[in-house]
């Protein structure tokens, strides 16, 4: 105990301590800026987040953005690993170079699409246009705003999926693929009933950390798009940006910060349950 | 299997005590943090300077300002190095930046924290009534009567960076508090291609788009019109409030706090129209989340007919590395014009600028060095020096100097403008309603939203900011 002390009185301070304090001033009215006492509302914030419309335009604007950029680096991640696990010769390199995107800062990342995805003199419509396509207003358009986030996060994220996919399936044992062979079974059959369910709980794994991750997605938003065109492209935190540090009403921020938090317990909880029941399965 | 005796296990006894210490250190840090809580409230308003300025220090001082990054902050700290070190030898100035966006954020997390690595914040004007009913900047009423000479300006200018509550258009209140003296003033220039439309400027909104359209249909590539529309700072709010005054709307009524039915009267709808239907099919395709430097670009690369933008960003379209117009600033020039804004049915400009203020959380030897340096700045002969190292002065005198209007083809275009200003809104709730407007300005600029709606939607949701006080729970949504 006496060694590890420093460590949890560090967590006491750095983690525990905010965290109950903003359970506590989320109750309240106050204000970083303003000042004056913190006076107690019960639930008031609570109630009016859950309520707000505005609110609700944000949470079904994060959830597509979740699902849908989750979805495509699942596909596209697990895709690549099990390319790269077929391959004898290359696999350290072609793994090295894939894993680039993930080490850059988001921030760094957000601008150098911002440039690539410029309507006027980016390089994606200029490559778009020398095969005759037309220009695409990829960050000014409602969808195509949304799009572009997702594919961004996309192109970074999708390594991390590959990498987790890919330590499945090195660790699929290769006599169960020899049995498969040897009753001639197909090359779909085998990854329908070898590959795919060892690997899969592994995969929900990474699918679970890269859905929390998206889902407090803030820097790309606002790198790339602001939030704009309007807001149709503000995600829950990138809210809670704007009700924290524009109005400064820490009260309310803090409400919407515990309710994500809240939000990302219980959907984890439901999720550990079924990865629990799959293994005992 | 039990372990009768872990090792490094402590005994019961021990355990307690050190759980006790770690509740106690944390019901000492929550008591902390409420008790900083009781003295915010005791601070509420804004802390008075000394009328006459106290002995300065003589040991090495530094005197650090926050301001956003863009030329001028570079040209005011080279500025006063050089000319406040001729009478503040231990003085050294650092104006400290952040990117644009960050700009508001980054003072008033630190006003928050009641602790400031600055001592003199440069505030946009309509900053002014969140930092004084916050208590975060000096008040400097006293100060200005014994030491400035308010005649010297425009009531207006010194109104609009530092009065509160907010002057009426065009007005100064001669017993409101004043929080602040003029750093840099500045509006809009229309710029125009003189090679393209001519060397003579659109004197009305309705023919200065006629000249954008025949442009733009005359040289193809060239998009007609470059103008603010991006979501972030104050962009497209600063584009839709000009237009709205151009053509006779109002933002608000201040005295009776009303927005909704204001702003989107029948004027409003007007500008909003001329705004989305008019102004921005002549803009380049993806241009919606345009602000100062993309117009600039589009202005230099020879892309745009006419632009507008702020006159203190306008200074590096004359630079020829930065430019496609010329090799020279002469031959840019024979292209490049610089014009007052057109008139519709006002001849309303936008007030941009910024004002200095002294934080209240400075030391006290660099607040008293902070006034004096206030007290330098707003000299006559320091103001035309400010005028000709590419600063845009507040002083009337200094306005109408020939080491004004010789420095740059577009100070004319800002003395012309200043008895022509409007600004925004200077309540606390700035950067809220701000940001209301320009998200919804932005997305009727995009598309995604009709204009009307976008409109109403606007004095909707900032009448319900202005209206929130009394609400429970969920301010800021």
């Amino acid at each position: 105990m006496a060694f590890i002390s420093p460590a949890m009185l560090l967590l006491l301070a750095m983690s525990v301590f905010p965290l109950l304090w903003a359970l506590y001033l989320s109750f309240t009215d106050y204000s970083a800026t303003r000042g004056g006492p913190a006076n107690f509302i019960g639930f008031g914030n609570y109630t009016a987040i859950l309520t707000s419309a505005q609110v609700h335009t944000r949470a079904l604007t994060t959830l597509i953005y979740v699902v849908g950029a989750v979805g495509l680096q699942t596909v596209l991640g697990f895709g690549i690993a099990y390319l790269i696990s077929r391959r004898t010769h290359g696999r350290g390199v072609l793994t090295t170079l894939f894993l680039v995107p993930m080490m850059l800062s988001p921030v760094v990342v957000g601008l150098f699409w911002r440039f690539m995805l410029d309507a006027q003199f980016g390089v994606v419509n200029s490559m778009l246009g020398s095969v005759g396509l037309g220009q695409v207003e990829w960050l000014t358009r409602q969808r195509t705003a949304l799009l572009s986030l997702i594919v961004v996060d996309t192109w970074q994220w999708t390594p991390f999926i590959m990498l987790i996919a890919l330590a499945g399936l090195t660790a699929v044992p290769k006599y169960l693929y020899e049995a498969a062979s040897i009753d001639r079974a197909s090359e779909w059959f085998r990854f329908r009933t070898i590959t795919l369910p060892l690997v899969w709980p592994l995969l929900l794994i990474a699918v679970m950390f890269r859905a929390i991750e998206a889902f407090r997605l803030f820097d790309l938003v606002y790198i790339l798009t602001n939030g704009g065109p309007g807001v149709s492209t503000e995600t829950l935190s990138f809210h809670i940006y704007k009700v924290a540090f524009l109005g400064f009403n820490t009260g309310t921020a803090s409400a919407y910060g515990i309710l994500m938090v809240l939000v990302v317990i219980v959907l984890t909880q439901f999720y550990l349950r079924y990865l629990n029941k799959l293994k005992e399965g | 299997m039990r372990h009768p005796k872990r090792i490094g296990r402590m005994s019961a006894p021990g355990r307690k005590v050190r759980l006790a210490s770690a509740a106690m250190l944390l019901v000492a840090t929550t008591m902390t943090a409420c008790g900083e809580g009781k003295d915010d409230g005791e601070k509420a308003s804004a802390p008075k300077a000394p009328a006459t300025i106290p002995e300065l220090t003589k040991d090495p001082l530094t005197l650090s300002f926050i301001w956003f990054d863009w030329p001028p902050a570079k040209a005011l700290e080279a500025f006063a190095n050089a000319e406040y070190k001729k009478e503040r030898p231990n003085a050294t100035i650092k104006v400290n930046t952040v990117p644009n966006a960050n700009w508001h954020d980054a003072m008033f997390t630190q006003f928050a924290a009641r602790k400031t690595d600055f001592d003199i914040a440069i505030l946009d004007s309509q900053h002014i009534g969140e930092a004084v009913t916050n208590g975060n900047i000096l008040d400097l009423t006293d100060f200005v009567k014994e030491n400035i000479d308010v005649a010297a300006y425009n009531p207006y200018l010194l109104a609009a960076y530092g009065q509160f509550p907010q002057a009426e258009t065009g007005k100064r209140d001669e017993n409101a508090s004043l929080y602040g003296l003029p750093l840099l003033g500045d509006t809009w220039t229309m710029i125009y291609r003189k090679d393209l439309i001519g060397d003579k400027p659109p004197q009305t909104w309705d023919q200065m788009i006629a000249a954008a359209e025949k442009c733009q249909a005359d040289n193809p590539g060239v998009s007609g019109l470059a103008f603010h529309q991006a979501n972030g700072s104050d962009a497209a709010a600063v584009t839709y409030n000009t237009v709205n005054g151009v053509y006779g709307g109002n933002l608000w009524d201040s005295k009776t706090r009303k927005i909704d039915g204001v702003i989107n009267d029948a004027a409003g709808q007007e500008a909003m129209d001329v705004l989305v239907n008019k102004m921005k099919p002549l803009t380049a395709k993806g241009s919606g989340n345009w602000f100062i430097d993309e117009v600039n670009a589009a202005v230099a690369q020879g892309k745009a007919c006419i632009a507008f933008n702020w006159i203190a960003a306008s200074g590096g379209l004359l630079d020829p590395k930065q430019s496609t117009l010329g090799t020279s600033r002469e031959q840019i020039l024979d292209k490049l014009g610089f014009a007052t804004l057109p008139s519709q049915k006002t001849n309303l400009v936008p007030l941009g600028g910024m004002g200095m203020h002294v934080s209240a959380y400075s030391a006290t030897a660099n607040q008293t060095e902070a006034l004096n340096f206030m007290k330098w700045f707003e000299r006559a002969d320091i103001q035309k020096k400010w005028a000709a190292a590419g600063g845009v002065p507040s002083r009337t005198d200094a306005l109408e100097s020939p080491e004004f209007l010789n420095a740059g083809p577009f100070n004319q275009v800002y003395t012309d403008s200043v008895p022509r200003m409007r600004d925004m809104w200077n309540v606390p709730e700035y950067a809220r309603l701000v940001d209301i407007e320009n998200t919804n300005v932005n997305a009727a600029l995009n598309g995604a939203k009709k204009p009307k709606d976008a409109l109403d939607d606007i004095a909707k949701e900032q009448q319900g900011v202005l209206d929130s006080s009394s609400r429970k729970g969920g301010g800021g949504l």
